[in-house]
């Protein structure tokens, strides 16, 4: 460890910094950066654009006077202020719970010694590979079978299962890591399964489930496909099909579609600003490490 | 975790409030609509109930076109949903739902409230059409009409409307002479486009032979004018339309028509408040595209009662209230020219364009539909396909034919 | 206090720990596969009480007589081989480069991966905008540089609608994919890079027989996520074309979703929904049992 240290250190030395290669690489990296950032900016600018502004300015010319006014106009067109808190509330619910009840099962599996153990394990790690979009029919008639078709309750629950497989992943291979005396001297006492994980597992895997706090929140802010199949009615409908349905009614007012996708977007880009490391060890550490 | 648990607690909460349907109730759903006018008429239709039905609650939920359907399935499939529900009144549309027995007979409400002598024949073509009885009720009858831009008519030249079909094909060489897309169209969606197959199949194929196509029940194949039709498709689009027009939608191609950037677009008579809330109304005027026939292009919406509404009566009171002429007086305008209810004239202070629509309405002999409402759902998704082929220069016209027809013999 | 003295064997405990995740799992993800299977035997609108059995009667329809069933197969398969190619390349090419300590390092990676957390419909609804061929971005630039040749009708021409959209498909994800070769790269031991400098390989040299072979595992699985969620593509379809022009961007997820939610035709599309879970299966348990082998192997 010590030895990739010092090599890292002769790394900066002042030569090596003008290396010309490192200097071409660095521009052309920050071209194309220049080019993944233009989209943000063409929405933004347009998003700030009167709809003939939008039809005779060009696209990176900044406003000249800004329309606010098609953010508030769109908030009300879209019905955000409803969108908005639907969505809120089924990410409020669903996110914690479903990282508590995925914690639990993936603590039992890594640490209970049970015979179908890890027939088990496989079979939830087999539903992370399967695409719910397959399924979109059946969970419509499963979810209408049940009568809960526009409820929150009626999305939270699909929501959980196809949460469940990554998390368990994650959190078992996690739990199955902690070493063995940890746990043991607590369960000779007579501790429960229960103290233990909530005394010691929870505590020791906050940073995990930190990170797959944030994943599983844009996970859920951003998930289309089953709430359009789910929510059918427009009061329960949660940001993205707010964003739909704005955009198949209102295609023509440029500024405001503008506005509404920067309003949608802006909540999970916000989030992800602060909590950045978050991302990157939360996809990691299931993805690579795993 | 009390706040998970109060959180639970509240949802539970607005939960219970969702689910208990008042007695006294009475849900309505319909479209959302674009222009302003609709739905302040469908805001004035609730309020209007509501005062005369005290304690009565109604209901109007809203909803696009495609997540409109698809909340009637799931209402089809539970005990929830409307006690009125809107419905195109074709036969992949509101003829299925009939057939399925979600409409409710309302027979004895045509006899009690004598709605057939109220609304305009046309309008209840389709009240008798799926049996058993008389479902659904007049709401709307609409027709749809070629829009013209004045002034651009004539910097090309053009004197007057045309009369004919070779008429209009003229005026659109002329005005592509004078560098002006003569029509626009939003591919995007693709019911758009298929106005003009459906207006060219009336053109080529006259109404019998039209309908009979539409009906399923000729051969699209070796019918030589359904060919016929496909080929002027492709040569409208190949010379006459606003390009590009695959890649936009119908309100864009709107804003189009409206911005002067094409001369004509194939609209419903509802575009008048569209065009009134966009730009001028004096710039336009209308007349029905010439196919020959003289019938007009156009369809009814009716308000059907669910079979599963507790409340029967109130919602017939209802659509009573809604087609009546007081209340039709109240809203004149706001769906389109013509009232359903036959006694409600247009005033005098009404736009030209709405002066127009009336004549096209009472000089029209019979009508036919668009394409997506007199086939079944699976139909119409592939003539959306082939239309698009063909518009988008794909395919010839004879393969359009035998597509068309192939699908249609491999459904049974 | 009795209650408690049940529960202490390990087995109930675990039980209860693991039935709500276990039970919520099964009845609203693994239900539902096997509910597309049974559906797929059958007619049903919907609408109708009875679902009628069908035998293979959906299958045949969807092989033979659909008209769009094998051009959203064919889409597919383009998209598919398309995502396991570019988005884990430039991902990689990116990955690479910042891996070199540099200037705004930092705020160059947030940058790259700020698409992958966007909602895939947004993403969707802005490209949309941006293709917009007349008031759009790409046009606009186009006739800026005096390029009005270039000019197309972006989601609206058959010949270019998927690809336009793969575009924004690769803008998205290539953030995901260079976080994964990032991580990855951590794994590479710097002493064997300057080891061979020292020897005289070239740039190439090292990243052809050091570092490539370090990232062996790690390109697997972008290769494997990437197919995967390439298969799934379904809002991004829906977002943008629709499937249009003519079905011709029609994907076998969005065509099932059309079949069952649109047409009401639930045999159908469920049928097509099994042709897709079985192309995902063929991928996912090789590559299950791979991982499995490379735990135990590990361990």
């Amino acid at each position: 460890m010590s030895a990739t240290t010092t090599f890292e250190e002769d790394n900066i030395t002042p030569a090596r910094r003008r290396d010309p290669l490192l200097v071409v690489l660095w521009v052309a990296l920050v071209t194309v950066a220049a080019i993944w950032v233009a989209p943000f900016v063409f929405i933004t600018f347009t998003a700030m654009k009167s709809n003939s502004d939008v039809m005779t300015t060009s696209a990176f010319s900044p406003p000249t006077d800004i329309a606010w006014e098609n953010f508030s106009g769109a908030w009300k067109k879209g019905n955000f202020s409803n969108t908005f808190l639907n969505s809120v509330i089924i990410t409020a619910v669903k996110v914690p719970l479903g990282l508590l009840i995925s914690a639990m099962a993936a603590y039992a599996l890594a640490r209970i010694r049970l015979r179908w153990g890890r027939f088990l394990l496989v079979f939830v790690l087999f539903g992370a590979m399967i695409p719910f979009q397959v399924m979109l029919a059946p969970l419509f008639t499963l979810v209408n079978s049940l009568g809960l078709i526009d409820t929150y309750i009626g999305v939270i629950l699909p929501y959980l299962a196809f949460g469940v497989p990554y998390q368990v992943f994650i959190l078992h291979g996690f739990f199955r890591a902690v070493p063995k005396e940890l746990s043991e001297a607590a369960l000779i006492d007579g501790a429960s399964h229960f103290t233990v994980f909530r005394r010691i597992f929870l505590p020791i895997s906050l940073p995990v489930l930190a990170a797959l706090l944030i994943l599983d929140f844009v996970a859920t802010w951003n998930e289309f496909a089953m709430a359009l199949v789910l929510l059918q009615n427009k009061n329960m409908w949660t940001l993205p099909l707010g964003l739909m349905s704005f955009q198949g009614q209102f295609s023509n007012s440029y500024g405001q579609l503008n506005a509404a996708i920067v309003m949608t977007v802006l909540p999970a880009v916000i989030v992800y600003l602060i909590f950045q490391r978050y991302f990157v060890s939360g996809l990691t550490s299931g993805a690579v490490k795993g | 975790m009390t706040r998970i648990i109060s959180v639970l607690g509240a949802l539970a909460g607005v939960a219970t409030l969702a689910g208990t349907a008042n007695a006294e109730d009475l849900t309505i759903w319909t479209l959302n609509y674009s222009s302003d006018a609709q739905v302040a008429a469908l805001d004035a239709s609730e309020a209007r109930f509501e005062a005369s039905h005290p304690g009565v609650n109604v209901e109007i939920v809203k909803r696009g076109t495609d997540e409109h359907k698809t909340a009637l399935r799931v209402a089809a499939g539970s005990d929830t949903g409307p006690d009125v529900y809107f419905m195109w009144a074709g036969l992949g549309l509101g003829g299925e739902y009939v057939k399925a027995g979600l409409s409710l007979d309302l027979t004895k409400y045509y006899e009690k409230y004598g709605w057939s002598d109220r609304v305009s024949t046309p309008s209840l073509a389709f009240v008798e059409a799926y049996g058993p009885g008389m479902n659904g009720a007049p709401y709307r009858f609409t027709g749809e009409a070629v829009y013209y831009n004045k002034s651009l008519y004539e910097k090309a030249g053009i004197t007057s409307e045309p009369q004919t079909y070779e008429e209009l094909v003229a005026a659109a060489e002329k005005l592509k002479e004078a560098g002006i897309p003569a029509f626009t169209f939003g591919g995007t969606v693709n019911w758009h486009v298929m106005r003009l197959m459906d207006v060219l199949l009336e053109t080529t194929c006259g109404a019998e032979t039209h309908d009979a196509l539409t009906g399923m029940t000729l051969d699209w194949s070796t019918t030589p004018c359904a060919t016929e039709a496909f080929q002027e498709l492709k040569m409208w689009s190949e010379n006459y339309i606003l390009s590009p027009f695959m890649g936009i939608d119908n309100r864009q191609s709107t804003s189009l028509f409206l911005s002067g950037r094409a001369a004509m677009m194939l609209e419903g008579d509802w575009q008048v408040n569209v065009i009134k809330e966009g730009a001028n109304l004096d710039d336009f005027a209308v007349y029905p595209f010439p196919t020959g026939t003289g019938r007009l292009y156009g369809f009814a919406e009716y308000l059907y009662i669910s079979t599963k509404s507790k409340n029967p009566d109130l919602a017939a009171e209802f659509l009573d209230m809604f087609s009546s002429t007081e209340f039709q007086e109240e809203i004149k305008g706001a769906f389109g020219a013509l009232s359903v209810n036959k006694s409600v004239e247009l005033g005098d202070d009404v736009p030209d364009l709405y002066k127009t629509w009336k004549e096209i309405f009472a000089t029209a002999n019979g009508t036919f539909v668009n394409g997506d409402q007199a086939f079944p759902l699976d139909v119409t998704t592939e003539y959306f396909r082939i239309i698009n082929e063909v518009a988008s220069g794909n395919m010839e016209p004879q393969a359009a034919a035998t597509a068309m027809q192939v699908f249609i013999s491999n459904r049974s | 206090m009795s209650r408690i003295s049940h529960l202490q064997s390990p087995r109930a405990q675990a039980l209860i720990l693991l039935a709500p995740a276990i039970g919520i799992y099964t009845i609203f993800a693994i239900w539902p596969m096997i509910e597309v299977v049974i559906l797929s035997f059958q007619r049903w609108n919907g609408l109708d009480a009875d679902r009628v059995w069908a035998g293979l009667e959906n299958y045949r329809y969807i092989f033979a007589d659909d008209p769009v069933y094998w051009i959203a197969f064919k889409n597919t398969v383009i998209w598919t081989v398309l995502s396991v190619i570019f988005p884990p390349l430039v991902g990689l090419l990116l990955a690479l480069g910042l891996n070199e300590k540099m200037f705004a390092r930092g705020a160059m990676r947030a940058i790259y991966y700020l698409p992958v957390i966007i909602a895939p419909i947004a993403v969707a609804t802005m490209w949309r905008w941006m293709y917009d061929p007349f008031f759009g971005l790409f046009n606009q630039i186009m006739t800026g540089m005096g390029l009005q040749g270039w000019i197309q009708d972006w989601l609206g021409d058959r010949d270019v609608a998927l690809y336009s959209m793969f575009i924004a498909y690769i803008w998205q994800h290539v953030g995901f994919s260079m976080v994964l070769f990032l991580a990855g790269l951590q794994g590479v031991d710097r002493s064997l890079v300057e080891a061979a400098r020292i020897d005289g390989a070239s740039r190439w040299q090292v990243f052809r027989y050091v570092t490539l072979p370090a990232l062996q595992v790690t390109m697997t699985i972008v290769i494997v996520l990437s197919t995967i969620s390439s298969l799934k593509a379904f809002d991004i379809v829906y977002g943008m074309t629709g499937g249009g022009p003519a079905q011709s961007t029609q994907m076998l997820a969005m065509w099932a979703f059309t079949q069952s939610m649109q047409i009401f035709d639930f045999g159908r599309g469920s049928a097509i929904s099994v042709t897709l879970l079985l192309i995902t299966l063929a991928v996912v348990v090789p590559y299950l049992r791979w991982s499995q082998k490379r735990e135990d192997a590990a361990r």
